[in-house]
């Protein structure tokens, strides 16, 4: 048995595709965070490095989330308190906000990044 | 074939639906081959029923080598029991895909390819579309995690069974026939 070149050249091309696909995926900078919303209708996961506005319905009504220069907040819901709206904007893995009356959750999910101060005394 | 001549009636039609036949028979007992091999993961297989698919680029004209591949999907449907769900959606798109892409490869590279690169081509672009339809309809964006050991499984089974069918055309007496009666 006999290779022909073409035979090489898509071998090599194809382990170069694979290896980039691992890079991009697993590497630095991959495993990007992502907003991760759940309703009382399901769950949806969204990259926060693309701004959007996401409607979810709930009892009450329709809770608005904005994702939007790399983080999430909740700028409308039709609860009384607002207390969603007040936690402000999200923007690190494991962060959350909550509107129990309508029964949305919203969180920050994704690799870890050691890049922030954890905490500062003086 | 044209549209005025049935299928059947002249000696090419019957020699191509002879081979379309073995080679649709090899694929149902090569998919429960298949079926019996461990998976790590659902869509993830050896694809050793793509062989008589590979094997006959060479041997079929277009329209019976489609059949062929249609065959192949049925019968690994059948036999997974998966005919009727959407997995078998997923068989039907990366084998289209790559029956497709391999034909494609051969008529455009010719005599500058082996069955081994056609055969890489083929696996990878049976996962790429596999992947594709996972994207739209179960993972979302999540796919290009699950990308790498795909593609990289594609590479592999591709090659393993790329350098088994060039051993085999070289060797079987079948296959010199077939060559034979279809050229001849």
């Amino acid at each position: 048995m006999r290779l022909k070149g073409l035979d090489i050249v898509i071998a090599l091309a194809t382990a170069g595709a694979v290896a980039f696909a691992a890079l991009s995926a697993y590497g630095p900078g991959g495993g990007q965070e992502s907003a991760v919303l759940k309703g009382k209708g399901g769950e949806w996961v969204y990259p926060l490095s693309t701004d959007r506005e996401v409607r979810i319905a709930g009892p009450l009504g329709e809770t608005v989330v904005l994702i939007r220069g790399r983080s999430v907040r909740i700028i409308d819901s039709p609860c009384p308190n607002k207390t969603c709206i007040a936690a402000g904007a999200i923007d690190r893995p494991g962060q959350w906000l909550a509107c129990l009356p309508n029964q949305v959750f919203v969180s920050v999910e994704g690799r870890r990044k050691d890049d922030g101060v954890d905490a500062s005394v003086y | 074939m044209t549209a005025s001549t049935p299928p059947f009636t002249d000696a090419r039609g019957k020699t191509y639906a002879d081979i379309t036949a073995l080679l649709g028979a090899f694929c149902f007992f090569l998919s429960a081959l298949e079926y019996m091999v461990p998976k790590p993961l659902p869509f993830m297989r050896l694809g050793i029923a793509n062989l008589p698919i590979l094997l006959a680029v060479d041997l079929l004209p277009l329209p019976w080598y489609l059949a062929l591949a249609l065959v192949k999907v049925f019968g690994m449907s059948v036999i997974s029991g998966s005919l009727f769900s959407y997995v078998a959606l997923f068989s039907l798109a990366g084998t289209l895909t790559a029956a497709i892409v391999m034909w494609l490869a051969r008529k455009a590279a010719g005599a500058l390819i082996s069955a081994v690169g056609v055969s890489i081509l083929g696996a990878v672009a049976s996962n790429a579309a596999q992947m594709g339809l996972a994207g739209l309809v179960v993972f979302g964006d999540a796919v290009r995690l699950i990308a790498p050991p795909f593609l990289a499984a594609g590479l592999a089974t591709g090659a393993f069974l790329g350098v088994f069918a060039e051993l085999f055309t070289a060797r079987s007496a079948w296959y010199a026939r077939a060559t034979e009666e279809t050229r001849g």
